[in-house]
């Protein structure tokens, strides 16, 4: 057998050195945060390829990290798939963050939670290659599912996340791309990320994140900041209310 | 190895499978010869009609290829290619899906193709395969024909006068005088020659393609066998495809029937999500579905109706940007997990213009912009299906035995008495309600959205209530 110059596998597009991005660094799409994007290779979320999100619960921030990516290939007239989410999505919220929701689609675990059935739509979806995102929550998925799921994305174009409990941090997995997400209270209340695999080299420091949050943050720390609101009390008067439809008593006292 | 299957016409075998010819079964042959070559073997009598139920199966089938098809009874189909040669990429190319599509229903095939119908149909009974392009080359090709090879077109005394004169290939027999020939084998044969040669034109009736689609499709031994009715029910859907392109149509759903002995049948209901005449998308469905069904008993006959049949025309292929081929594979893909997780589990959104927030979100088969009502101020991307109590101390609402702190609030939201007492369609909670809701934040630095019931009559008598989680 020829021997292959050192120089012609490092050109190869999934060999990296160590010290730095891959040089043939997949497609990305950016994900609408600036100091994410300086951190990951391709200067965004790898399209082709499984990126692994290990967050615990269901709102820590996970959908404000993914949603401007999503918006971005939605818009281009593609599909997002949302599989199994920890909770039911609430549509208004959605649209007022400018997903388009004629292309998006959910995927309910279903009553007897067989988790099965969430990675094998997510390899469907995948296989498919129809949807330019999709969003897969599972609790159950093992270093085999992973895999399976990295190489149905990387047969596509469909950026692909997986969200996983945290306690599969020390899990191998062939994903790409993994993050550890974390709403803190240290740094103002931003959103920790942790880069624990990526194509280049490694990043020690976790990374702040602010993200649209309804409300301006406060330190738990001082209670007795914070009005105190028991049933004795009369409420304080509806900042914005809704429009409120008038109710048949009040008409008939009218 | 299975026992072999023979069929039987007039105390003769017509007919035998591969494991009948490995035995030495041979057509002609008496079935009680056959039997003492193959204990096993299972005869069966010639069924006509089954034959041409199945050659009108095919014939929807071919409509995939060609809109003019004829059937030769009990013989075979003529297809009319000439026109859409070209469509399909040569004769090649088109003879090839023919064979692999009619192999993958489980078919063997003979096949020849000429300018003339007739003298296809000839060639192919002797079993001279391929293309003649030209008359030329179909007139010679026929006039190599030995005489006993067309047994089953012309009349079997003509066949032997003609022997006797010392011929035996067309060609000998229409080099004599024609006049002479007419007078001893017949006008009516001398016409069936003219026509096999393209010499007089042939006016027989083109296969007319049924106004509704329902066939039905006996199957040879009873099964419970996904696997089997699987491949039986292919060979229904491939025709209702092929029935479909000829009549540049699709459907959006259409029913199988699983028919069993002395019991009604199962039905099974296909729905689509977009129309559709795709047989590879028809069958991939079934492909989830049937290993799922549960059968009383074991079936005997599938039965394929399509009833509702709308228009579907060909599309364009864009010249420029981006194919077609990426927006057509996410119907497919929605259809698949329809299959398998259920309708209700796959869809979108349709949002409602509500004030009140657990009625926003509409589950639609196919989700769409409608107005998501006034979003006076943020709602959190989860909102729970049933609201969460949560346990109030010193005043405070408490998460997971941690105080909460309030962040923004209160939100006064007020509406629905037009349909308290009602459950709506999900069934959520709606109707009346008046809440005052705030923005919270857990000790684990999650965002929550909660509420406190503000409603006197409420049953429960007011309490903190946990609605959504901002993420």
């Amino acid at each position: 057998m020829d021997a292959v110059p050192l120089a012609t596998v490092l050109a190869r597009s999934d060999i990296w050195r160590g010290d730095r991005f891959a040089d043939a660094a997949l497609p990305a799409v950016a994900s609408g945060f600036a100091a994410l994007d300086r951190e990951l290779p391709g200067g965004g979320w790898p399209r082709g390829a499984l990126t692994e999100l290990l967050c615990d619960g269901g709102g820590q921030g996970e959908l404000s990290l993914l949603l401007p990516a999503c918006k971005q290939l939605c818009a281009d007239d593609g599909w997002l798939i949302l599989i199994a989410p920890p909770h039911p999505l609430h549509a208004g919220a959605l649209a007022a963050a400018g997903m388009p929701l004629e292309r998006l689609l959910v995927v309910e675990q279903g009553r007897d939670k067989k988790e099965l059935n969430a990675l094998w739509a997510a390899e469907q979806a995948l296989n498919s290659d129809a949807p330019a995102a999709v969003l897969c929550w599972s609790m159950q998925a093992d270093s085999k599912s992973v895999r399976r799921l990295q190489l149905a994305a990387a047969a596509g174009h469909t950026a692909a996340f997986l969200l996983r409990p945290t306690r599969a941090t020390h899990e191998s997995s062939s994903a790409v791309l993994r993050l550890r997400v974390q709403a803190q209270a240290e740094h103002g209340g931003t959103l920790a990320v942790d880069i624990l695999k990526r194509r280049g080299p490694p990043l020690t420091a976790s990374l702040h994140l602010e993200l649209p949050r309804p409300a301006a943050w406060k330190s738990h720390g001082r209670p007795h900041h914070t009005t105190s609101f028991t049933h004795g009390t009369p409420l304080a008067r509806p900042a914005s209310a809704a429009t409120v439809a008038r109710h048949p008593s009040g008409l008939a006292a009218g | 190895m299975p026992p072999g299957k023979a069929v039987v016409e007039q105390n003769r075998i017509l007919a035998c499978d591969v494991a009948a010819l490995q035995a030495g079964v041979r057509p002609w042959m008496k079935p009680a010869l056959a039997r003492s070559l193959l204990p096993d073997i299972a005869i069966l009598p010639r069924d006509v009609e089954a034959e041409q139920a199945l050659l009108d199966t095919l014939a929807c089938w071919a409509g995939t290829w060609t809109p003019r098809i004829r059937v030769v009874p009990h013989t075979g189909l003529l297809l009319e290619i000439a026109s859409c040669l070209r469509l399909f990429g040569g004769f090649e190319h088109l003879h090839d899906a023919i064979v692999t599509g009619l192999n993958a229903q489980g078919y063997v095939v003979r096949s020849a193709a000429a300018p003339v119908a007739q003298g296809a149909l000839w060639l192919t009974l002797a079993g001279e395969s391929g293309m003649r392009f030209d008359r030329a080359a179909m007139s010679r090709s026929l006039d190599s024909l030995s005489l006993s090879a067309l047994g089953s077109e012309l009349p079997a005394e003509c066949i032997t006068r003609l022997n006797s004169f010392g011929l035996s290939t067309l060609g000998e027999a229409r080099r004599l005088p024609h006049s002479a020939l007419t007078r001893r084998i017949g006008a009516a044969v001398m016409r069936e020659l003219a026509r096999a040669y393209g010499e007089v034109p042939d006016l027989r009736e083109e296969f007319a393609f049924p106004a509704r689609f329902d066939l039905r499709l006996e199957l040879p031994v009873p099964v419970d066998n996904a696997e089997a009715l699987l491949f039986a029910s292919r060979r229904l859907v491939q025709a209702l495809a092929g029935w479909l392109t000829a009549r540049q149509g699709g459907v959006r759903e259409c029913s199988l029937m699983l028919e069993h002995r002395k019991r009604e049948a199962t039905l099974m209901p296909l729905g689509f999500a977009e129309i559709l005449r795709d047989g590879a998308r028809i069958e991939a469905i079934l492909r989830e579905r049937l290993p799922r069904l549960e059968l009383a008993t074991q079936v005997e006959a599938l039965r394929l109706v399509a009833d509702n049949v709308l228009a579907l025309p060909g599309h364009s292929q864009p010249l420029f940007g981006k194919d077609g081929a990426q927006a057509a594979a996410m119907p497919a893909l929605i259809e698949r997990l329809r299959a398998r997780l259920g309708e209700a589990a796959v869809h979108g959104y349709a949002p409602i213009a509500d004030h009140r927030p657990e009625c926003v979100s509409a589950h639609a088969a196919q989700g769409k912009n409608g107005s998501a009502g006034i979003v006076p101020a943020a709602r959190p991307l989860y909102l729970l299906n049933a609201p969460q109590t949560l346990p109030e101390r010193h005043g405070r609402p408490h998460h997971r035995n941690e105080p909460l702190l309030l962040l923004a609030g209160p939100e006064r939201i007020e509406s629905g008495w037009w349909d308290a007492g009602e459950s709506n369609s999900d069934g959520r909670p709606s109707g009346d309600m008046r809440r005052d809701y705030f923005v919270a934040l857990a000790p684990d630095q999650r965002w929550l959205w909660i509420y406190r019931e503000c409603r006197a009559d409420f049953d429960k008598g007011g309490g903190w209530f946990l609605h959504g989680y901002f993420s």
